[in-house]
């Protein structure tokens, strides 16, 4: 590692992710049919960052403009067509909680499933299975197979496992309101806990208030460019640009 | 996830383990049944015969099928996180080489009782033992071919969704391009040089060699055969590489 690299979270280097649409299922005959023209979109125009580790940061920007897209790079879902992205340390997102479960396997067994998934060890779960079900309110259904339980149990379930994966880096996506009112509040006190704690956060939303108490630093991204990049003030930017 | 595959398969399934060896009785039942008054092989149990092909020919056909279009049919694992893909098609190849031990297991277990109720001395016996004892490093190569087609055709079918289609028709054909109901030596010699083109053909005729004793195609032949396996290992494990970081933009 290079020196300084342990003061950098995330850093990219012109990263330009460009995406190939098409309007149907992809297939062979199509392929062979029409070559290779194909329509582009040009998600994100080589962009350059660096998130140092402990920063709080916000992105914010219209539908459309890219967002997601950066926080699916970072996270490592997907690879960008040109350009580099170095992560240092463990990256958990909170991009699509219900995602990764198996409906006919218990509670239980998709807690190890989805653990597994986003980088916990084995025995790193089973230490901490008991609080994860107890986080999640889950009871009893614990031992029963996924499809018995309601879209509410499965979003708490699948946001106890990430947040106990101990992540150095976490990534949100909108979703921090999950479940019932209990819940949310449960849930964005053990945020606020990650933000007290040195973690480095990424959060992407359309919450500006919740950005203004909670992040120290702003991503204002346009059309796939960061428009602008700073403190708070680029908050009431965004907000006289609308 | 091999461990999620076998418990899934399962759970709700009465008859459970029992299944795994069911399954290629009744197929080498029915295929008995009607193959030997079409084919002339001479071997002293077609039944048997029919058995030792019928059992990697399955571990390959039922693990390629359904591994083609999992990583579409996972779409939400590939959603979540980050981590190597190949775990998802390996697990499959796992959980099914699992059952391929069960079956084979009992098997040679079977051959084994099948010797000592011949008469066989001890020494013969030893003999007999390690010999079918090989069958074990031919099973690696086996299940290192059923991964490279794995990763090959899931990979091709998130890019082309009707690689599906295409695996699930040539599959018949290619039962019948390998030499489990027939033997190599039945066929025109032109027809035999194709079939070395075929990477199971080898594997089969190497399970039909080692438990049964009956004749392969020339070792030279045998090693141009084993040669195109690997080629197509290691090729599709190269496609799928270079596709999985970009699996998400796709599905």
């Amino acid at each position: 590692m290079k020196k300084g690299s342990k003061k950098i979270a995330v850093e990219l280097s012109a990263v330009t992710k460009k995406y190939i649409l098409h309007h149907q299922k992809p297939t062979f005959s199509e392929h062979f049919l029409k070559g290779f023209r194909n329509e582009n979109f040009l998600a994100l125009k080589s962009i350059n960052l660096q998130i140092n580790k402990g920063e709080k940061i916000g992105i914010i920007g219209k539908n459309g403009s890219g967002k997601t897209t950066l926080l699916k790079l970072i996270a490592g879902i997907t690879a960008p067509t040109s350009g580099k992205i170095k992560t240092y340390g463990k990256v958990v997102s909170l991009i699509d909680l219900e995602s990764g479960f198996h409906p006919d396997l218990s509670g239980e067994e998709n807690i190890y499933l989805n653990g597994l998934l986003i980088g916990m060890g084995k025995e790193e779960i089973s230490e901490k299975i008991k609080s994860i079900t107890e986080f999640a309110a889950i009871g009893k259904f614990i031992n029963e197979p996924l499809f018995t339980y309601s879209q509410g149990m499965k979003l708490r379930l699948g946001f106890s496992v990430a947040i106990h994966a101990d992540p150095d880096i976490l990534i949100l996506d909108e979703g921090i309101s999950v479940g019932d009112q209990n819940f949310q509040e449960k849930s964005l006190k053990k945020i606020e806990e990650f933000f007290a704690a040195k973690k480095t956060i990424i959060i992407v939303t359309h919450q500006l208030d919740f950005l203004k108490n909670h992040a120290n630093k702003i991503i204002w991204i346009d059309k796939g460019q960061i428009k602008e990049l700073g403190g708070k003030r680029v908050i009431s930017n965004y907000e006289k640009s609308k | 996830m091999a461990e999620k595959e076998i418990k899934t398969r399962y759970k709700f399934a009465l008859l459970g383990f029992l299944w795994v060896l069911l399954n290629p009785l009744l197929q080498m039942l029915i295929m008995g049944l009607i193959f030997q008054f079409f084919v002339p092989v001479k071997v002293d149990n077609y039944f048997l015969f029919l058995f030792v092909g019928l059992l990697p020919w399955n571990f390959f056909s039922m693990t390629v099928m359904k591994n083609t279009p999992t990583i579409v049919n996972e779409r939400h694992l590939i959603q979540k996180a980050k981590f190597p893909r190949e775990t998802i098609i390996l697990s499959i190849v796992l959980s099914n080489l699992f059952h391929f031990l069960i079956a084979l297991g009992l098997l040679l277990a079977a051959l084994v009782v099948d010797k000592i109720y011949q008469g066989y001395s001890f020494i013969e016996l030893l003999n007999y033992t390690l010999r079918i004892s090989l069958i074990f490093p031919v099973s690696v190569w086996l299940t290192c071919l059923i991964s490279g087609f794995s990763l090959l055709f899931s990979a091709l079918n998130v890019r082309f969704r009707d690689t599906n289609f295409v695996v699930q028709a040539i599959m018949p054909l290619w039962f019948y391009g390998t030499p489990i109901v027939y033997t190599l030596n039945l066929l025109p010699i032109k027809l035999q040089a194709l079939l070395i083109l075929n990477p199971l053909a080898g594997i089969v005729q190497l399970f039909q060699y080692i438990l049964l004793n009956q004749p392969t195609m020339p070792v030279i032949n045998l090693l141009i055969n084993l040669s195109i396996g690997a080629t197509i290992t290691y090729f599709g494990w190269k496609v799928f590489q270079k596709e999985s970081p970009l699996f998400d933009d796709w599905i």
